[in-house]
């Protein structure tokens, strides 16, 4: 045990399994999700403060309206397909080089971003009973994923390219997440 | 472990975020609201008070993301805000009450320990939880940040204006309140070797 462990174990009358214990405790301990309408309060105040801008606000340069109209083409088409259907193609025409290569890098994430969805409907159904921090871990990521499938879906919103794909590449990372926690969730119910 | 560590964002959202990106902000506070929240309601006990302190929090983080250069990880910064935000109010709150940070202790009286042991069972979590909640609020403050979150005495001491001794000692005066939680083994009898008391 090194002098500070001894000094922390004398200062704090607890053996170190003692200790060790509590602070599992602690950590376990669940977390709570604050109410919905406290969003809305705050960008009501970060609104009237000048702290953010609405969506939609955000200047855009011409240079990015055929990037634009293209990608919003692709999002359509994925929108329009039903669950179980293939990945829509690629538009005929492509507006640039550099407007292509940013789609495919769109496209790319999308493709991976149905995969995962298709991952985690293969997956089985969740257990009846199931730990309450697993429990809140997979609410507050659903919750994520939805915030970002909103801002995607939102029709008023005007998205560059760039928007896009840092959204998606968030909505990928947040799925894996899920998908690892749910595979995690399977293999604990299935002993 | 602090949850917080946990939680990544890409840098992209958060570039975005501090040119005022509403987008990039959402998306930031869906992914810290609830730590934020947690920590905030683990403090002040009020859900009402929490709520405010996490919008507190969010308003910080918007102006001040700017200045955020990415040399500490996005989850301390934030969890930084919101512990000062919620010493803070645990300041004003003692200060309305008249009280110094040390008289905390004299000001409890439902601080009976609940004597059960810390074991599997799902009810220890809520022991666990009364008891922690039963703690005078500045030594539930000091055993959340030193023994989850791993804040050290010295980072305690300077968030809330007060020594290390002073930290020691509340961290010390709390786990003596809820040692006997740990003391029952399923068998009712004493664990092995006895606490080294200070």
């Amino acid at each position: 045990m090194s002098s500070n462990e001894k000094e922390d174990e004398m200062i704090c009358a607890l053996t170190a399994d003692e200790r060790s214990a509590l602070q599992a405790g602690l950590a376990a301990l669940p977390e709570t999700m604050p109410p919905r309408v406290v969003w809305q309060r705050i960008r009501e105040q970060a609104e009237a403060e000048g702290l953010m801008r609405k969506p939609g606000m955000q200047k855009r340069s011409a240079w990015y309206t055929g990037i634009g109209v293209a990608a919003a083409a692709v999002i359509a088409a994925v929108m329009l397909q039903g669950p179980g259907e293939t990945f829509p193609t690629v538009p005929e025409k492509l507006p640039s080089n550099s407007a292509s290569t940013e789609l495919t890098a769109l496209q790319t994430l999308m493709v991976e971003s149905r995969q995962l969805e298709s991952d985690l409907r293969a997956l089985p159904d969740a257990p009846r009973v199931m730990r309450a921090g697993t429990v809140a871990s997979i609410s507050d990521l659903e919750d994520r994923i939805a915030a970002i499938d909103y801002q995607l879906n939102d029709s008023g919103a005007q998205m560059t390219p760039g928007d896009r794909e840092l959204f998606w590449r968030e909505r990928v990372r947040l799925m894996k997440l899920l998908v690892q926690l749910r595979y995690a969730q399977t293999q604990r119910a299935a002993f | 472990m602090s949850k917080f560590a946990d939680i990544q964002v890409d840098p992209g959202i958060v570039k975005r975020a501090a040119r005022g990106d509403a987008r990039a902000h959402e998306i930031i506070y869906r992914a810290f609201s609830t730590p934020v929240y947690s920590i905030c309601l683990r403090f002040t006990k009020v859900p009402a008070h929490a709520e405010d302190l996490v919008q507190e929090t969010f308003i910080e983080i918007m102006r001040s993301i700017g200045k955020f250069r990415g040399e500490a990880a996005l989850g301390s910064w934030i969890r930084r805000i919101a512990v000062t935000k919620a010493l803070m109010f645990l300041r004003s709150a003692w200060t309305r009450r008249g009280q110094a940070l040390a008289d905390d202790w004299d000001d409890t009286t439902a601080g009976e320990p609940a004597n059960h042991g810390v074991s599997s069972h799902p009810d220890d979590a809520l022991d666990l939880d009364a008891a922690l909640a039963n703690l005078p609020d500045v030594s539930r403050a000091v055993v959340w940040l030193h023994d989850v979150e791993g804040f050290t005495h010295k980072e305690i001491a300077g968030l809330m204006g007060k020594t290390e001794s002073f930290s020691k000692s509340q961290l010390s005066r709390a786990y003596q309140r809820l040692r006997p939680m740990l003391e029952i083994k399923e068998d009712g009898t004493e664990p092995e070797g006895a606490a080294i008391s200070y």
